[in-house]
């Protein structure tokens, strides 16, 4: 079966820097895929490069098979950037309308939406006064309201308490599967990323340490190392990296 | 739930939104009824005045047009809004979103970067039509005092300071999207609007190309349709700026674009617009729309003057900066251009001042050349002029026939006070109060 998106060779230099060296992955229809590394590992480069935010000196893409420019892209993944606050101004409704206005998004999910990620109370208040917290729950409303069938969010818990990341990553989850949406996640707590992710792509300093399942990851770690085949996705990722 | 309009309609909502939730256009809102105000009661006191108000002789107001004596002032209330407020407010609705993050979310939507930058701009220009409401309430009450109005050459101010605020805007725009912070694109266009001002400067102590060159800049542009004239060459090349002006917003304001394409494709634009200028600064077409016709010579003068057809070469042995040149230039040379433009003029000087040089013979002769005929004057007057081109174009000087007697109005600004200084910052207040609880 031919991937959803298969990216290659992405390569993004700042100067002498090469911050992502060459990576490339795969991105399969309804899976939530989890991009993990620590911090610097290039993880917020690769989303900005295939969210069109950076320009990649080096990136081919294909969509199911077939080549993909950067404007091809744009209407098969939406972006949604960690630390951003978006018209600070207006109020999370009018945020909302505006996404599914501009967009063409999902407007069938809005009432949703906001009850999953419990934004009713909020909604009347101005992007730019909610907690660090609140603007991360409604960014994601943003991002499920979008209406490409990927969605590659930048760190989608951070901000988020134990419990609200496990009802956002449920929340995820139910938005994600076969037929539905799918997801792309850059997350750098491994326990988070245990949690809501299908399969993984393992980066550090730049470059793919690995990619698959949690089964397949161990199973590379084991085959590198001589030590018994490491279990959970912690030991893993120190393992590979 | 959102109506299905189109994505334009969407993002002119949020523009306009984002410039109501904007404090800097407020304050802009704030500032332009006393600034208007100020400048309309000193116009309104001193027409009064030269009126015959206060014992001052009646009759000196009889040459007295309403457009130089109460509309340049008070819509140069506007020009200075256009020069140190509006950009502030451009910048705000520009680099909001790229320090927001909201640029990295609307991005991703496949509209071109032009028609966003094009919203972005029609709103700020909508933005501007409201200020210039306060200027609106200046034609009001000169209505209501009686006063005089001629329409043709009150819109022609008003098209000047529409397309000065165009120019701001796109200037602005550009800044907003080349620079990273709202702070180094407010130094940017500061420094571009000071940057003219020195053209001007430089003009006036150097003559020859910079002249030519400060014709264009915002400060004269707005002069010449303060006086009421409208030129071919002055519209299309502010056009030309302002689209080329928003062509490189629109190219920096892509975040996704490696930088040398940006630079290469800001290139292309310049180089075209360029182009464009260059070609459109060779235009003559003008059109005088002052009731006194002050950027004209009468109309039986034009009609003596267009049946000379032999080439008219006029040699000028002043200064830039001596004030018989500026005055020959204002009172008949720009107006001989209008109606003869195949005459040519060529200053002649060594210096700037001109005071060292009043020693040499020569100095301060205008010479005239037609036919191969040349006579010599040192008068500087319109009179003086016309008069040496008829001898030697052996064309009999035609009876003056001058229509316009003025409108003299000795009334003082009644009520004008409390308009702009009271009435207009109370609801500017409310509005804004009002307009930020209700989007907030």
């Amino acid at each position: 079966m031919k991937p959803l998106l298969q990216v290659n060779n992405l390569t993004k230099r700042y100067g002498r820097l090469t911050a992502v060296d060459q990576v490339s992955f795969s991105v399969r229809e309804g899976e939530i895929l989890g991009l993990i590394g620590p911090n610097g590992a290039g993880k917020t480069t690769v989303f900005e490069s295939l969210g069109g935010v950076l320009p990649a000196d080096q990136l081919e893409i294909s969509h199911e098979g077939r080549p993909l420019g950067m404007a091809g892209l744009n209407s098969i993944l939406f972006y949604l950037p960690d630390a951003i606050t978006p018209w600070p101004s207006q109020t999370v409704n009018w945020a909302l309308d505006f996404t599914v206005g501009l967009f063409g998004g999902r407007a069938d999910l809005r009432e949703d939406v906001v009850r999953r990620l419990e934004l009713a109370s909020l909604l009347d208040r101005s992007m730019g006064k909610l907690s660090k917290g609140q603007r991360k729950r409604a960014l994601l409303a943003l991002g499920v309201l979008a209406p490409q069938p990927v969605l590659m969010a930048d760190e989608p818990f951070e901000g988020l308490d134990l419990r609200q990341t496990r009802e956002v990553a449920s929340a995820l989850r139910s938005y994600a599967g076969e037929g539905k949406r799918t997801m792309v996640l850059s997350i750098h707590q491994i326990a988070d990323a245990a949690r809501v992710c299908d399969r993984f792509v393992l980066l550090s300093g730049g470059k793919l340490c690995g990619e698959g399942t949690l089964a397949e990851l161990s199973a590379l770690a084991a085959a590198r190392s001589s030590n018994a085949s490491p279990t959970g996705l912690e030991e893993v990722f120190l393992a590979l990296t | 739930m959102p109506s299905p309009k189109p994505a334009l309609l969407w993002l002119l909502n949020k523009e306009w939104r984002e410039l109501l939730a904007s404090r800097a256009w407020w304050v802009f809102l704030l500032l332009m009824g006393p600034l208007v105000g100020v400048s309309f009661i000193s116009a309104v006191n001193t027409y009064a005045e030269a009126s015959g108000l206060g014992g001052t002789s009646t009759g000196v107001g009889e040459a007295f047009s309403p457009l130089v004596g109460i509309w340049a002032p008070t819509f140069s209330a506007c020009e200075l809004a256009a020069a140190f407020l509006l950009p502030f407010v451009a910048i705000r609705l520009v680099a909001g979103d790229r320090q927001s993050g909201a640029l990295k979310l609307e991005l991703q939507h496949r509209m071109p970067a032009l028609t966003r930058i094009a919203a972005k701009a029609l709103v700020l220009m909508l933005g501007w039509l409201i200020a210039l409401l306060a200027p609106l309430a200046a034609v009001v009450l000169w209505k209501s005092y009686g006063g005089s109005i001629y329409s043709p050459e009150l819109m022609t101010v008003v098209l000047g300071h529409l397309l000065n605020a165009g120019l701001t805007i796109a200037l602005a725009c550009t800044a907003a999207s080349v620079t990273e912070h709202p702070a180094t694109a407010a130094i940017l266009t500061l420094a571009i609007t000071v940057g003219s001002w020195i053209v001007n400067f430089i003009a006036a102590v150097h003559g020859g190309m910079w002249e030519r060159i400060a014709g264009y800049t915002p400060t004269a542009m707005v002069a010449q349709f303060q006086h009421g004239l409208v030129r071919l060459d002055v519209l299309l090349i502010a056009v030309t700026l302002i689209l080329a002006g928003l062509t490189l917003a629109a190219v920096w304001i892509r975040l996704g674009v490696a930088v040398r394409r940006r630079v290469d494709e800001s290139v292309a634009v310049v180089v075209i617009a360029a182009t464009v200028v260059f070609s459109c600064a060779s235009l003559r077409p003008s059109w005088d729309l002052s009731e006194n016709r002050m950027n004209s010579f009468s109309r039986a003068d034009e009609l003596a003057l267009r049946q000379i057809h032999a080439p008219l070469r006029i040699e000028v042995h002043l200064a830039p900066e001596d004030p018989r040149r500026v005055d020959l230039e204002h009172r008949a040379l720009s107006k001989l251009r209008r109606i003869m433009p195949q005459a040519r003029v060529e200053y002649l000087s060594a210096t700037s001042i001109g005071l060292f040089e009043q020693t040499s013979a020569h100095y301060g002769e205008i010479w005239y050349e037609l036919d191969g005929r040349r006579e010599m004057n040192r008068a500087t007057t319109p009179e003086a002029v016309l008069e040496t081109i008829y001898a030697l174009a052996a064309v009999t000087p035609p009876e003056s026939d001058s229509e316009f007697r003025g409108h003299p109005l000795a009334v003082r600004p009644r009520g004008a006070a409390l308009v702009f200084y009271g009435i207009w910052p109370a609801l500017i207040v409310v509005l804004g109060f009002l307009t930020q609880r209700r989007h907030l």
